[in-house]
């Protein structure tokens, strides 16, 4: 049975070929979202840091997006 | 109504969503895998090579549906003027390019024992290369022109030009003759492919249409940040 999913009647080559190229695919765009993504959040999370502590408080207070950046970026660290 | 899509709205489903998505995600992989390919038949015509089509139908579906949606969305742009809907067609862009290429190659790997050729200049594969063609320009015009008003408006026409192809890719097989065969699975009227190949195909899809959504959620995360990020230096 094992040996007729990997060879697939000669057809094996080009059936696996597809399902590799396409996983292959998806995990490197997975990855170099997340890390862009990630890489954002972090510049992010540090342009507030280095805010004044009075614009910071303010920012946090109003930006959902911030406050929820820099709660996230505090739990990596 | 409109308050909730506010970006620190969005913001916030998108972190639930993605959560939701990572934890049903892999079970859903793994079973579709199993049923494309070991629990699906093999076609009484094209043996085992046939498991190339639950990759490559998906993929091409996805392929097109994006590029579609991008469209509609450059259409809106263009008579509403709404900033987040060009942060949507940005971050499908990519995604709709990424499956687009995919069904390209494995529609060539589909080809060979097939056809016996990996290539050939017919109607519908050229029309999907025309397509990936748009994608790029898509996407290269928000990478390299400077200015995004400029760069949305240029954007917009490429994608609604680009629209023009949607059709030729959907009826080239009709048209034309062309090496590849006519859909099989059909919205409107009666398919003709067997439920044991529909069930993988379509669970295939869901998982791939799975991974597309969180892809587009992390990108769409991403820009929704650079914006705000620009918005922090004006403080």
């Amino acid at each position: 049975m094992i040996e007729n999913i990997v060879y697939m009647n000669g057809y094996g080559v080009f059936v696996w070929s597809s399902f590799a190229i396409t996983a292959l695919s998806c995990v490197i765009v997975y990855f170099k979202t997340l890390k862009t993504l990630r890489k954002y959040e972090k510049e992010f999370a540090k342009e507030i840091e280095d805010l004044s502590t009075e614009k910071r408080k303010t920012l946090l207070e109003s930006s959902k997006v911030a406050s929820q950046v820099v709660s996230s970026y505090n739990k990596t660290i | 109504m409109l308050k909730f899509f506010t970006n620190s709205n969005i913001f916030f489903w998108i972190e639930k969503l993605t959560n939701f998505i990572n934890s049903i995600f892999f079970v859903l992989l793994l079973v579709a895998i199993s049923f494309a390919i070991i629990f699906s038949p093999p076609d009484y015509l094209q043996g085992d090579s046939v498991r190339i089509m639950y990759v490559h139908v998906p993929a091409a579906w996805i392929g097109l549906a994006s590029f579609t949606l991008i469209a509609l969305i450059s259409i809106l742009n263009f008579i509403f003027k709404i900033k987040n809907l060009m942060l949507v067609s940005k971050s499908i862009a990519p995604i709709g390019l990424m499956f687009t290429c995919l069904a390209i190659v494995t529609g060539s790997l589909w080809g060979q024992p097939t056809w016996g050729t990996f290539w050939a200049w017919d109607a519908r594969i050229t029309s999907m290369l025309v397509l990936a063609i748009f994608y790029l320009l898509f996407i290269f015009v928000h990478k390299f022109i400077s200015g995004e008003e400029k760069a949305n408006k240029i954007s917009n026409m490429i994608a609604i030009i680009g629209f023009i192809n949607i059709p030729i890719i959907k009826y080239s097989v009709e048209w034309w003759n062309t090496l590849h065969q006519p859909a099989s699975v059909k919205i409107l009227g009666s398919s003709t492919i067997h439920s044991s190949m529909l069930v993988p195909l379509l669970l295939m899809f869901f998982v791939l249409i799975l991974y597309c959504a969180l892809i587009f959620l992390m990108k769409y995360k991403t820009e929704i940040i650079r914006i705000k990020k620009k918005n922090l230096k004006r403080l």
